[in-house]
């Protein structure tokens, strides 16, 4: 390898697209949401469950930790590597859960506020 | 059309009533509506043979009693109120007995329509009445059918009194399918799921068989049992002189095990001492005293309680039940109290499902471990839920509800100076539990607009539709979020009835029925299951049962239209192996084309509600639906929801 191929390679290393800086498609990621299993132990609002995974929508990960997490979960999750998921689409379903609308107040639903009356 | 075969109607009448007459009054028919020759093939000679094969004049060919009769009388001193079956011709005998000689009271016959219903509604009866009912499987193939919901019974640790039949010996069998439903040990296919089974060989020994057998179900650990009644028993003449002779003993009523009291003591001395000390409940209580005992226990020890929900054992409204971080306290604990595990192991200690299966404790290495159970005194070698084995400091082999007021009582003697540090945990844990409610109403928060419609959702409309009533959850709330008892003050013991035991896919319907049947019998509670979709259509005629019997029941379908369980398996491997992680659905869903469970329910006679799809129309169909069930009629709404939580 000479030295212009090493320099290039330098190159492409730190123009590597940093946290998102993928052209991210929040559309492109929900579907890829719905059907790369996502939503199977997350819900199909990213809400979560607790026998199954962990709230995700609005995610607070940053797209590094978002992404190490795929590539090696700390839990029980299944892993998803590159050849099932490229970086791209990766970064597509996180712009898909930071996208998430904001729900609604717990305080503005009157019926979670359970009363005894029997 | 030229080979049209000439059927005049009337001739091809006459002829077929020729043929089919082989009853005397069927060809008393035929002659006198057909003098001429009938055109249909004449009969064979099987025919003939079974037309001219009447029983002589002097062939005795009726009886006043039968042993079935004597039978019954020995189950009507058991004062079992229901008696569950699905027909089978190997009972039959017992059958009529019950239903004109018993006069079908105590037992009533239930008609279901599948041995798996029959066991697992005796199943759910049992966890709400606390006393057994019966049911009754067909000799071989009924047996077949019902064996996995024994198994889940047996898991569960709850008491049935099963019968099942056998044609008898070789000279009485008819040839063909008397043979196939006849087994030398029809007990064999379910021995090592139930705690005792006999094949009494005659009439006194089918009353000391069956009353010994409800004594041994209804004793701790409590289970399924078996007696098989045998054809030729069941049918034989019963004279005035030989019933004379018989005697059916009186129950048993036995204490259940209590603790060594020396055990105990110890135990006290290592609870009061600890300064994190954490109570797990699992199949503890059995009863509403169990409950507040517990109660008792955890106010004299100020110490949390995780309830592991398998039963109901700890009001969700006390400060001190603390399950939503079990986990936070048992990595905190210093000694642990375990009452009734099913699974120490998997309390203690945790395994990931990787591709290397990477085990740690959830308890430091010094944490005490105390655990007071009948684990030990039903195990079996074969089927393996007896689980990973795991030391124990104290292991204290006893019932924990029939022990619990002699341990509370030996807590109290020691606590001495120690009731300050106790209050002051007390007032930790009651800071720590006001904020238990704030954080599950902003989780069910999250999706509260979702669709499909989120678990949350539904328990939180739920809780609107019934807050009036006395209601009981009838099934478990392993996949719908847990929300009743992250959301409902739940403070009676019959408000839940735990799991399955065996995880055996079909206990939600068939337990749903025999509970809700339970809660109609002590005075009119509502019954609400939540039903996943795979779990309802092992047994969707449960509403059958439940129209028929007038047994009011909410069932509530959480339809993922899936066996979800098994997407989140499927889509694992594909993960692990690197592959088309979208095809997960394939052999797993319950799509193209939807199931219209609510259609399916009407056709059954109840009342079918859905399906829901919009989180908005919920609260009006819920409402809808227990208005029926009030009215006395089983309802079902069909929901459409998230898969999980």
């Amino acid at each position: 390898m000479n030295i212009g191929k090493i320099a290039l390679a330098a190159l492409a290393f730190f123009a590597m697209p940093a946290a998102s800086s993928w052209a991210a498609d929040a559309a492109n990621g929900k579907k890829h949401f719905d059907n790369d299993g996502c939503w199977q132990c997350h819900g199909y609002g990213g809400q979560g469950a607790l026998l199954t995974g962990p709230q995700i929508s609005r995610t607070k990960l940053t797209f590094d930790q978002f992404l190490h997490q795929l590539r090696h979960p700390a839990s029980a999750m299944a892993p998803y590597e590159e050849a099932i998921m490229p970086d791209a689409t990766a970064s597509d379903i996180y712009a898909y859960l930071e996208a998430m609308p904001e729900p609604p107040q717990a305080k503005d639903l009157p019926l979670l506020y359970v009363t005894k009356s029997k | 059309m030229s080979g049209k075969p000439n059927l005049d109607r009337r001739g091809f009448l006459k002829g077929a009533a020729v043929a089919g007459g082989a009853g005397v009054a069927g060809e008393a028919r035929a002659q006198a509506t057909a003098p001429a020759v009938p055109k249909a093939a004449p009969p064979s000679a099987a025919q003939l043979a079974s037309e001219n094969d009447h029983p002589g004049e002097a062939e005795k060919l009726t009886e006043e009693k039968s042993g079935s009769d004597f039978m019954v009388d020995v189950c009507k001193t058991l004062n079992i109120d229901y008696m569950a079956a699905c027909p089978g011709s190997t009972f039959r005998g017992l059958q009529e007995s019950f239903i004109n000689y018993g006069a079908n009271k105590q037992p009533e016959w239930l008609t279901c329509m599948h041995e798996e219903v029959s066991v697992g509604m005796a199943h759910g009866y049992a966890k709400v009445a606390g006393k057994p009912m019966a049911a009754m499987v067909h000799g071989t193939v009924g047996t077949q059918h019902a064996a996995m919901a024994i198994y889940n019974a047996w898991c569960d640790r709850v008491p049935i009194i099963l019968f099942t039949a056998s044609a008898g010996p070789i000279e009485d069998r008819r040839p063909g399918v008397e043979w196939m439903h006849t087994v030398q040990d029809g007990a064999a296919t379910v021995r090592d799921f139930t705690k005792w089974d006999d094949y009494p060989w005659s009439l006194q020994g089918f009353a000391e068989s069956t009353v010994r057998a409800y004594q041994l179900a209804t004793s701790q650990p409590q289970a399924p049992v078996l007696i098989t009644a045998d054809g030729k028993l069941q049918e034989m003449e019963l004279s005035k002189a030989a019933n004379a002779k018989l005697s059916i003993p009186k129950l048993n009523h036995p204490t259940q095990a209590a603790a060594d009291p020396n055990a105990l003591r110890e135990a006290a001395k290592m609870l009061v001492a600890a300064e994190n000390p954490v109570i797990f409940a699992d199949r503890y209580a059995r009863s509403q005293k169990g409950m507040d005992d517990l109660v008792r226990l955890a106010e004299a020890l100020q110490a949390p309680v995780v309830d592991q929900q398998n039963r109901m054992n700890m009001p969700t409204t006390h400060y001190l039940c603390q399950s939503a971080r079990g986990g936070a306290l048992l990595a905190q604990s210093d000694c642990v109290l375990s009452l009734e595990p099913q699974d120490i192991y998997g309390q203690l200690n945790k395994m990931t499902d990787q591709l290397e299966r990477k085990t740690g404790l959830k308890i430091r290495q010094t944490t005490k471990v105390i655990n007071i159970g009948t684990h030990d005194l039903m195990v079996r070698a074969n089927y393996q839920d007896f689980q990973r084995y795991s030391p124990a400091d104290l292991s204290i082999t006893a019932d924990p509800e029939a022990s619990m007021p002699w341990l509370i009582e030996a807590v109290l003697k020691e606590i001495g100076d120690r009731k300050p540090a106790f209050d002051a945990r007390g007032q930790k844990m009651l800071q720590t539990y006001k904020g238990f409610a704030a954080r599950a109403r902003a989780d069910a928060a999250l999706t509260w607009n979702s669709t499909p419609i989120s678990g949350a959702r539904l328990f939180a409309e739920l809780w609107e539709a019934v807050k009036n009533e006395d209601w009981a959850f009838t099934t478990p709330n392993n996949y719908s979020g847990n929300w009743q008892h992250r959301l409902w003050p739940m403070e009676k013991h019959y408000q839940y009835i735990g799991s399955s035991g065996g995880s055996g896919v079909g206990y939600e319907p068939v337990a749903a029925l025999g509970a809700s049947l339970a809660h109609k019998d002590a005075g009119g509670r509502l019954p609400i299951s939540i039903i996943g979709d795979g779990n309802f259509n092992m047994a969707p005629h449960v509403m059958w049962t439940a129209a028929h019997h007038r047994i009011p029941m909410l069932a509530i379908i959480q339809n993922n239209r899936a066996y979800h369980q098994e997407v989140m398996h499927i889509q694992r491997m594909a993960n692990r192996h690197n592959r088309n992680v979208q095809s997960a659905v394939i052999g797993t869903t319950m799509t193209d084309p939807n199931v219209n469970y609510a259609k399916l329910a009407e056709s059954y006679g109840a009342v079918g509600i859905g399906p829901i799809t919009d989180p908005n129309d919920l609260g009006a169909a819920l409402k809808k639906g227990v208005a029926a069930v009030k009215a006395g009629q089983p309802v079902l709404i069909d929901a459409v929801m998230q898969p999980r939580g």
